[in-house]
């Protein structure tokens, strides 16, 4: 039984260490649903990052991840992979020539 | 009241315009709040307005002749919707979504099963498709060749016309093994139609209609490859690729192969569970989209082999004079099939269609003693117009079709009797149809269809159907639908398990038409519960034969009588379903279904075996954000069938006068990435087993053994893992 506790406090350590956590805001050139969706959904799939969430009013993306398997310099620089500006990174030129118009600067001006 | 209309702050006026890809203003297109009954036309200039719209909401917008959309809600600005022309489908308006739906707008009740959900059964093929859908039963057909039956409605799959893009696709030759034939991967989305089916279609549908989505040219995935084992041994492979290959013409490759050289013998009884299988499947699909034409030409070849039946039976070993006892299956199709449609731009409801196929199919199988080979020859073409009278209120789609059907059929026979006989059945049934669509305002819609086939072995046929939807209100959705069917029965390749036994075939008559009236109707209804959508549907339908092909299996154990139906057969079924989502990513879907299933045989009026009375069916599908991460897990309970009487056998060979009632339970787990996904799973996790399904397996040759008599899982627990890699197109 004293084992099995130990073993549980070792495991709950384990968790523990992993799941430390943190958050980042970083700007970014979305401006329409398909940008959200198209950040979002690369970001999900990247080693370390537990949640993202990104705002269209302030195009911020808040990005939680695993300290120890990422940092956000590397989340910044996935999102110019993608074809988008993350705070002052520029954004891959070639992969942007290729997103959808609607994800292009300019997009949308004659909506409001 | 269940209903909680979420009645908050969050609420708009919605206005938009509903265009086409030339920015011409769609006039009378339907618009709707998914999930609820409101909804609008638009007006003559395209425009239409909708109030009191929950800000979370999302909009279908759909258009005779054209692609339906959902777009989510927005409140400060004018909506423009651009709606793409379906040249795919001229006649079909479905909904995209995310898993099952139930269509709102048709007016046949049915069911789409997008890829998404198709996901969730990994494994192999078309029959393991409906796995995680209440309306389709699958069951395995017999002890010795693994087949996999549907059942809809309480009946046996041939009652249902399976068709692939409209035309019609496992009959025949293929009507139950052909399940086997159409892989997985292939399948882009099923639509499940309950009840009598559209003329336009032809007159065999009887139950319902599945109707298959293959991967398209210019919407598929650049590559998609998958991989699959499972713990019996079975591998699976598919490679597709979809390419363009000019502003027009674009192309789709989709390759399919699997094997299995173990011999699978969980129970030892001397006999495998499933038989060893080899299948290559190639297709390759061209589709040419003009401004005003659009055509699709496809070719479909496919090799399969089976080797199953005692241990010990190899691929292509002579049944005739083998040691063991063996069964084989060999069949070979090639097939050409295609559409063209011409379009009028500024009339976005007027079209001629044609659709047209030719298929060979070559069938060589057998078990023990018993050999059965077949050829089938069909050709099949349908020409559709569709146009409207006066207004949009007033639809209708006519046309003519050629469908021929030419059997030749070698039945040998060593076992019990002494047969070598060969049958030969040319059909040539040209017909003419038309139909009416009556929609007067959105909550209506009347379909009422009339055909007349002309057939040269059995005169005319006359195929009445009509259909009617009525939306009472935001929350419920009335369906009402009757029709009759024709069928020409394959006494022998529809009942393929029927050979493995030592039952004396006894064909009394010569098979007539099978004919079938089906009447029956659904209420969907649409909650809202915790702001979470709740939907409740129940249906009832009843199929009634004026004339059936009956096989009888209970005159006595030593034989197997097949006549036309004298007396009555009829299903009574009906289903309850519900579908909530619990949490977010989290969804739950539950159904009962009822069956009353009785046919005259042996001179009486009782239960059809193998079929249970009651069944349950849960779902629970967990998914996170994007699909990183998704569990899926299915209960099925199902009740007590009927079994043929064995009382005339020795004491030890008889079976219980019915099945005990059994649960099977599938899951599978998956982790998605950028690049695809890895999926693990299993099926029949409880292990659940029938036992000795095989009576006397040790005398296969004697006048005991019966390998037909199966009423649950021959195989036990398989494990599976497999992976998916996809290249998007640029």
């Amino acid at each position: 039984m004293r084992k099995f506790v130990i073993v549980l406090l070792l495991l709950a350590g384990c968790v523990t260490a992993n799941a430390q956590v943190e958050s980042v805001k970083i700007k970014t050139s979305a401006i329409c649903g398909m940008c959200k969706e198209a950040i979002e959904r690369d970001l999900t799939f990247e080693m370390g990052i537990k949640k993202v969430d990104l705002d269209l009013e302030t195009k911020e993306v808040t990005v939680a991840y695993v300290a120890k398997k990422t940092d956000a310099e590397k989340i910044r620089k996935r999102i110019t992979m993608i074809g988008y500006n993350a705070d002052s990174l520029q954004r891959d030129p070639k992969v942007y020539a290729a997103l959808p118009d609607c994800c292009k600067d300019g997009a949308h001006q004659d909506d409001h | 009241m269940l209903a909680v209309p979420y009645m908050g702050f969050s609420q708009g006026t919605v206005r938009g315009k509903i265009v086409s890809m030339e920015n011409e203003p769609l006039i009378g297109a339907s618009i709707r709040v998914l999930g609820s009954g409101v909804g609008s036309i638009t007006d003559t200039e395209g425009n239409f307005q909708l109030y009191d719209i929950q800000v979370s909401s999302k909009l279908v917008c759909s258009y005779v002749g054209y692609t339906s959309d959902t777009v989510p809600v927005q409140f400060d600005v004018d909506l423009v919707i651009t709606l793409h022309e379906n040249e795919e489908k001229l006649d079909e308006v479905l909904i995209k979504g995310n898993t099952t739906m139930i269509d709102e707008l048709q007016p046949i009740h049915s069911e789409l099963i997008t890829e998404k959900e198709l996901l969730k059964a990994a494994c192999c093929n078309l029959s393991e498709s409906f796995e995680t859908n209440a309306s389709v039963d699958v069951s395995i057909a017999d002890a010795v060749s693994g087949t996999k039956m549907i059942r809809m409605l309480g009946l046996d799959g041939r009652y249902v016309l399976i068709s692939r893009e409209g035309i019609p696709h496992i009959r025949g030759l293929n009507s139950q093994m052909g399940l086997n034939y159409v892989p997985g991967t292939w399948i882009q989305s099923i639509d499940v139609g309950k009840g009598a089916g559209s003329v336009l279609y032809g007159y065999e549908s009887m139950t319902g209609q599945i109707n298959l989505g293959f991967k398209r040219p210019e919407n598929s995935e650049k590559w998609y490859l998958n991989g699959y084992i499972n713990s019996f041994g079975r591998l699976e492979f598919n490679v597709n690729h979809a390419t363009k290959l000019s502003d027009k013409w674009s192309t789709a490759v989709l390759l399919h192969g699997n094997y299995l050289g173990n011999e699978v013998d969980g129970n030892d009884d001397g006999f495998m569970d499933l038989p060893k299988s080899r299948q290559v499947n190639l297709l390759n699909r061209y589709k040419f989209q003009g401004d005003k034409m659009v055509a699709q030409i496809g070719i479909n070849y496919m090799i399969d082999d089976k080797a199953g039946g005692q241990l010990g039976y190899r691929f292509g070993d002579d049944l005739m004079t083998s040691d063991v006892y063996g069964y084989k299956n060999t069949a070979e199709r090639l097939e050409v099939f295609g559409k063209m449609g011409l379009l009028f731009p500024h009339k976005p409801y007027k079209g001629w269609g044609l659709q047209y196929s030719f298929a060979y199919q070559d069938q060589d199988g057998g078990a023990g003693r018993r050999i059965h080979q077949g050829t089938e020859k069909t050709v099949y073409a349908n020409l559709i117009y569709q146009n409207i009278i006066g207004n949009t209120m007033h639809q209708y789609k006519t046309g003519v079709s050629y469908l021929y059907d030419g059997y030749d059929e070698r039945y040998i026979s060593k076992l019990r009797e002494n047969v070598d006989s060969t049958y030969t059945r040319n059909e040539s049934v040209p017909g003419l149809y038309y139909e009416y669509n009556y929609i007067p305002n959105e909550d209506l819609t009347v379909v009422a269809g009339f055909r007349m086939d002309f057939n040269s072995l059995y005169g005319t046929y006359y195929t009445p159907r009509l259909h009617m939807r009525y939306g009472l209100n935001e929350h419920f959705t009335l369906r009402a639908s009757a029709g009759k069917g024709y069928r020409t029965p394959n006494a022998l390749m529809e009942n393929m398990q029927l050979m493995l036994s030592s039952r004396q075939l006894i064909v009394q008559e010569i098979p007539r038409p099978e004919i079938a009236w089906n009447y029956g109707g659904s209420l969907v209804s649409n909650f809202t519960v915790s702001e979470r959508d709740l939907s409740i549907v129940a249906d009832y339908f009843y199929t009634n034969f004026e004339n059936q092909l009956i096989y009888d299996q209970d005159q006595n154990s030593q034989s197997l009588v097949i006549y036309n139906l004298k007396g009555k057969s009829f299903a009574h079924s009906f289903q309850l379903e519900s579908q909530y989502e619990l949490s977010d990513g989290l969804d739950i879907k539950a159904a009962y279904k009822y069956y009353n299933v009785q046919t005259t045989t042996n001179g009486q009026l009782q239960q059809v075996p193998y079929v249970s009375r009651d069944r349950f069916f849960v779902n629970l599908a967990y998914a996170t954000k994007h699909e990183k991460w998704q569990a899926d897990f299915t209960w099925v309970w199902n009740g007590a069938k009927r079994l043929p009487d064995t009382f005339d056998r020795p004491v030890e060979y008889q079976q219980r006068e019915t099945s005990p009632d059994f649960m099977l339970i599938n899951a599978q787990v998956s982790r998605g990435f950028r690049w695809g996904n890895i999926y693990v799973g299993a099926e029949n996790l409880l292990d659940f087993k029938q036992n000795n399904p095989i009576i006397d397996a040790q005398n296969p040759f004697g006048s005991n053994f019966d390998a037909s008599m199966v009423w649950g899982p021959v195989a036990g627990r398989v494990i599976y893992t497999g992976i998916r890699y996809k290249i998007k197109q640029k």
